[in-house]
């Protein structure tokens, strides 16, 4: 609340009030809310003091070959899970669903036909991200397909059902850690290209805690009372890419793909 | 070319939202005045100069003016045209956006007069088979953007196919001239009240409108976001491009704030997209101005 009202003050009235009543303020308020800008816990900090996750990010990991611990296959390098437990908690149609996934993988995977990968697929592919966080709005834009999540801050899910690629996202602050709530999935997503699935009843929380300046500590917890038994979790590392000239430049997929087409004579009239 | 608006829009009003914008994109040129200003681009133009001249806008705490928010190209018709257009079945009447040269027509050079006509006749809209935009399409296309400012960057979110474009406010050089990008690479920086953007390493695979109008890969891009009002920004870009065009020309149009509360949504263009072989039966995919050998 703190942060909104200065916004609003700011707007209204400029630097000089704004400053005056965050004095006011910080007389009265926890030291948690009192030092925005300040590098407290050794983190950059937004002026409304919470963490400023501005920047290009990027997951290192296998995840989106395969959630789960698996060996090295051909095109595949072998990989640790990041899956707590290691076990995705399928019902027993899903899991026989899963499995022929698996065999379909190379055409059936929604990246093979460059569709929107879905949260929190998006957050570990193997493409660098940009997060623009505002106080009251946090963007996310993936090189992938130009994939963009708008999380929403401090505010209700629209009423639905809607069904979306990305969901829709509603985020808030516990402490220092962006809590981001997701739903209203489409069934057209899959959590990676080993054949791991849910439904348009995906609910997401997703958990960013920025440890260092240049890490996040990412977890989400899945639930799907259609297609696993219980929620699950998956815990994962950000890391800020560091290169001086580093840009998220684009993967247009698709175009790329009709384009080749094009030249190749297969569209279009004859 | 023809229009794909039919399934996008009826995606929107199944979701019961942006039942304004539909209006104006359906409707002819927007009578009401903007901001106290005719709504007509060529008398927008010096009216809204002289309000922002004026105006103190709210600001950031980094002391640049705040546009965060959603916006409405409230008189664009959702980049069906840019020069004057009386309508036919397809597209709506437009008004000339074009403010420079005065003729308010793009100034082809004479080799490339007849080549819009072509490309309505004969290709697809790059929108229309879910490309990204383009710069400036972007700002007009159909729908709106959203702005959200940080201290180093400006960024945009387009509803229409979940396109974003970011423009750092810095001064990092230009990424290198071999590497191309639908959106283009933009540096912003800051002249008064003014976000001036400067956009290079584009291709010729956009085009600027529903109706043809192209450039090639040697576009340059100069676009000014100032407020107007607290709900208005004046929305000018003058495009570059020595290969197409005889001398550098600018549109100008308003863009309206949507109501409060107003949430730009993701539409998945792409992803639902089943008339594209419908299109082809007729029409050629746009693979470039000069399309790769």
């Amino acid at each position: 609340m703190t942060a909104d009202l200065q916004v609003r003050l700011y707007d209204r009235f400029g630097k000089l009030t704004a400053a005056v009543v965050a004095l006011l303020l910080a007389a009265t308020l926890p030291a948690s809310a009192q030092t925005p800008t300040a590098a407290r816990g050794g983190l950059p900090r937004m002026w409304d003091g919470k963490p400023d996750l501005n920047g290009v990010w990027q997951a290192l990991t296998t995840a989106n070959v395969d959630l789960q611990d698996h060996s090295a296959r051909l095109g595949v390098p072998a990989g640790q899970g990041v899956v707590e437990g290691n076990e995705i908690p399928y019902q027993a149609w899903a899991l026989t669903k899963r499995q022929e996934n698996f065999k379909n993988r190379a055409t059936a995977d929604p990246e093979e036909k460059c569709f929107l990968l879905g949260v929190p697929r998006t957050m570990y592919a193997p493409f660098p991200f940009q997060i623009i966080h505002s106080p009251g709005y946090i963007a996310v834009f993936s090189e992938y397909a130009h994939t963009t999540r708008s999380i929403f801050m401090n505010s209700e899910h629209p009423p639905g059902p809607i069904e979306w690629f990305m969901g829709d996202s509603r985020g808030r602050w516990e402490d220092d850690t962006l809590v981001v709530d997701v739903k209203y999935f489409t069934d057209q997503t899959w959590l990676d290209r080993a054949g791991n699935f849910h439904s348009e009843d995906l609910h997401v929380v997703e958990r960013y805690t920025m440890t260092t300046p240049d890490h996040i500590q990412y977890e989400a917890t899945l639930e799907d009372p259609k297609v696993f038994t219980r929620p699950w979790k998956i815990s994962l590392m950000l890391y800020r890419r560091k290169e001086q000239n580093v840009r998220v430049l684009e993967y247009e997929c698709y175009a790329y793909a009709e384009q080749e087409a094009a030249r190749r004579g297969e569209l279009g009239p004859k | 070319m023809r229009v794909r608006l039919s399934l996008v829009l009826t995606v929107v009003v199944a979701l019961g939202v942006g039942a304004t914008v539909i209006a104006q994109e359906g409707g002819g040129p927007r009578k009401t005045p903007i901001a106290g200003c005719p709504p007509v681009s060529r008398d927008f133009w010096p009216c809204a100069k002289a309000k922002a001249a004026a105006f103190r806008p709210a600001r950031n705490p980094d002391g640049t003016p705040n546009m965060n928010g959603a916006w409405n190209p409230a008189t664009a018709n959702g980049s069906q045209n840019i020069e004057d257009f009386p309508g036919d079945a397809f597209l709506n009447p437009q008004i000339t956006l074009i403010v420079d040269p005065s003729d308010g027509k793009v100034p082809y050079l004479p080799q490339w007069a007849n080549k819009r006509q072509d490309n309505w006749d004969h290709y697809i809209d790059p929108l229309g088979t879910c490309y990204l935009t383009g710069v400036p399409r972007q700002v007009f296309a159909p729908r709106g953007i959203q702005i959200i400012q940080t201290p180093n960057m400006f960024a945009f979110v387009g509803e229409f196919a979940h396109q974003y474009r970011t423009i750092p406010t810095d001064t990092s050089p230009h990424i290198g001239d071999s590497i191309r990008l639908f959106m283009g690479d933009a540096r912003g920086h800051w002249e008064g009240n003014t976000l001036v953007v400067d956009t290079t390493n584009l291709t010729d695979r956009t085009w600027l409108t529903i109706s043809g109008h192209f450039h090639s890969d040697a576009l340059r891009v100069t676009e000014r976001f100032t407020l107007v009002d607290a709900d208005t920004i004046l929305y000018e870009t003058t495009l570059t491009d020595p290969k197409v065009y005889r001398q550098p020309w600018t549109m100008a149009m308003p863009l309206v704030r949507f109501e409060k509360g107003h949430e730009v949504w993701e539409e998945p263009c792409f992803e639902s997209d089943h008339d594209l072989p419908y299109l082809l039966r007729e029409h050629k995919l746009w693979i470039g101005l000069t399309p790769p050998k």
